[in-house]
């Protein structure tokens, strides 16, 4: 039981090594052996774990301070039970098409276990090292299919990535030559001592520039629609379902946690870097007419979104922020999903040239509605919840919620466009029928549903009231219809024409030298508003 | 060695990958940079006149052992990144036939 922290890390990684050494494609289901493991386990640690949920586990020996330990609370054990049931759909997605690369699967089984370490770590150096191997094998698998042009955006991924984690570990030293240990906890309960010095302050700035590339922030966000662009679906699902949550969670492991007592009052600054990064989004995702694009760009939005929540430190906002990580990974992933299934039978990625999948595939039709209307906040679906929590903290300031207004009808206009895609009359092509792919797909836009309605009994397990959203209140329903309205009228009249801006914005491509420059401005502006 | 000195080195590598266009440069730009930051930690853990961190001999200052076993890790995965960009630079030329990243960025595949 106390190691199971542990296990959790290398049972995924010894189920790869197997699955390579054997190198015949007769065992590839052992990666669903070491899944069931992995959360068989799990389920046994949560059950076993006091009723504070925290557990601290230090490797070697008792003394925290010059050992390696894992740290769980709620935070971490919701994030490891949503990495467990993704990565399980995700197998259960690719495993048809993907059952003869072993090299595949031991890369997708390996960084499973990397993920779940970075989760659970609770050392700031451990931390660095997860994230590069992330960064690492993310690159591989973006690499995968060997096109020049899925080369092209893994260096991309890797260069601007491997810089931010540079960023991320002069942070760490910084705090290192301060504090004298690297221990998240331990030097949560120090911070207040040296906070006001420059050095800590520069730590700060350079540890949130190093998360913001991660998260895909404005201005950063460049190298994740060249990733997911070229990528297979299910690893496109996976940068958006988890991958880039897994720097939110350093966002509220580092920014919440470890430099709560700090003071450095940036909540304002989160929380407008968040409203940027969702309009921006928008803006992009609007111009597209890639299917995948699409999805990528709105993947930058929502992350905004949630940044708009998480901002709020405490309160309904930051558990609205929380909820919708947990949201966007299943609808996103059903999207990606969805839309790689019409991609395979179609055989084009053109939103003008895909129709009537509604008839030619009714149920991953139904699927894609189910996602569609998720992310576009319809009640009943768990976007809506999540949305209308984020709100709360700003349901009196006029501007945030005008702009908030605007995000959520750029969003209902561009999966109006998406959309296009179902109707339409049948079109003769052969359609495999993909059981095990199927299933997956269910199982999220089943949970997309579940949390949709039962949402009271879930804000209960972390002690949240979540009686302010009313399921049940005719305005929102007015207001969603009101939303789609709009959106039609403003498809129909500007997005549809494809003006010579629209065209602009999609054309835009930012070079890798830009890319840093911005990227040094944006420390820079950083930490303008953290030292002054 | 000044802290200072090696905050430059970890600027001018910044100032390579804010300029260079050429994808070979910038790997090395970042190499640049780690071995800048590697420079910066283990002057932080140094100490004049400091022995070996082997705990034997009481009494003795010692130098601080964490920066060290800290940066051999970093070294190694700096290493890794490094072949693996190279890596991907050879597949890059092979596929677009230049290394620039204005070309690379604007040219179609032609495989």
């Amino acid at each position: 039981m106390t190691f199971i922290p542990l296990l959790l890390v290398f049972v995924p990684i010894f189920t790869a090594v197997i699955l390579y050494l054997f190198k015949t494609t007769k065992y590839s289901w052992i990666v669903f052996v070491g899944q069931v493991i992995t959360l068989s386990l799990f389920v046994i640690y949560v059950i076993g774990l006091p009723d504070h949920l925290t557990h601290l586990l230090i490797i070697g020996g008792t003394d925290e301070m010059i050992r390696i330990s894992f740290y769980n609370d709620i935070t971490s054990i919701s994030f490891v039970a949503l990495t467990l049931f993704m990565w399980f759909v995700i197998l259960l997605y690719t495993y048809n098409t993907n059952r003869k690369e072993t090299k595949f699967l031991f890369f997708l089984m390996f960084l499973e276990g990397i993920f779940l370490g970075l989760l659970q770590t609770n050392d700031l150096f451990n931390m660095f090292v997860f994230l590069e191997l992330i960064a690492i094998l993310v690159t591989i698998l973006i690499s995968y299919k060997k096109t020049g042009s899925s080369f092209r955006a893994a260096i991309y991924y890797l260069l601007l990535n491997t810089v931010a984690a540079m960023m991320f570990l002069v942070g760490i030293i910084l705090i290192y030559y301060t504090y004298g240990n690297i221990n998240i906890q331990m030097v949560m309960n120090m911070m207040a001592e040296h906070s006001d010095t420059m050095t800590i302050k520069l730590a700060y700035v350079l540890m949130l520039s190093g998360i913001s590339v991660k998260a895909a922030l404005f201005p950063l966000f460049t190298w994740l629609p060249k990733a997911h662009g070229v990528a297979q679906s299910t690893i496109s699902a996976l940068l958006s379902g988890l991958v880039v949550k897994g720097a939110l969670y350093m966002l509220i492991r580092i920014n919440h946690q470890m430099f709560q007592n700090a003071n450095y009052g940036t909540e304002e600054m989160l929380f407008w870097i968040g409203t940027t990064t969702a309009i921006i989004g928008v803006i992009f995702a609007l111009s597209q007419k890639d299917l995948k694009q699409i999805l990528a760009y709105h993947t930058v939005s929502q992350v905004g979104i949630m940044l708009m929540g998480l901002s709020a430190i405490t309160g309904l906002s930051f558990f609205g922020g929380f909820m919708h990580i947990f949201n966007h990974a299943l609808f996103k992933s059903l999207l990606f999903m969805g839309a790689g299934v019409v991609i395979k039978v179609y055989n084009t990625k053109k939103v003008y040239e895909i129709r009537g999948v509604m008839k030619t595939m009714p149920w991953t039709g139904i699927l894609l509605v189910v996602g569609m209307l998720s992310i576009s906040g319809a009640p009943f679906f768990n976007g809506f919840v999540s949305k209308s929590l984020i709100k709360y903290a700003f349901k009196a300031d006029l501007v945030k919620m005008v702009l908030f207004t605007l995000i959520n009808i750029g969003t209902v206009t561009s999966f109006i466009k998406f959309s296009t895609i179902l109707f339409g009359p049948k079109q003769s092509l052969r359609v495999r029928r993909n059981i095990k792919q199927h299933v997956g797909m269910s199982i999220l836009a089943f949970m997309c549903l579940a949390i949709g309605i039962l949402y009271l009994p879930l804000g209960k397990l972390y002690g949240m009231d979540l009686s302010y959203v009313h399921l049940w209140d005719i305005m929102s329903f007015v207001d969603y219809i009101i939303y789609v309205g709009v959106g039609y009228l403003f498809y129909h009249y500007v997005i549809h024409k494809d003006f010579v801006f629209i065209q602009k914005i999609r054309g835009f491509s930012m070079t890798f030298e830009h890319a840093n420059f911005l990227y040094l401005a944006y420390i820079i502006l950083i930490g303008f508003v953290v030292l002054m | 060695m000044n802290p200072i000195l090696t905050f430059i080195i970890i600027l001018i590598g910044f100032y390579g990958l804010a300029t260079s266009k050429n994808i070979i440069k910038s790997v090395f730009c970042v190499t640049i940079m780690e071995t800048g930051i590697i420079l910066l930690f283990l002057n932080l853990g140094n100490l004049e006149g400091g022995m070996i961190p082997i705990l034997d001999r009481l009494g003795i200052a010692i130098v601080d052992p964490i920066p060290q076993a800290l940066m051999i890790t970093t070294i190694v995965i700096g290493s890794t990144i490094t072949s693996l960009a190279l890596m991907l630079c050879i597949k890059i030329f092979h596929h677009f036939g230049s290394i620039e990243w204005k070309v690379v960025l604007k040219r179609e595949d032609k495989s």
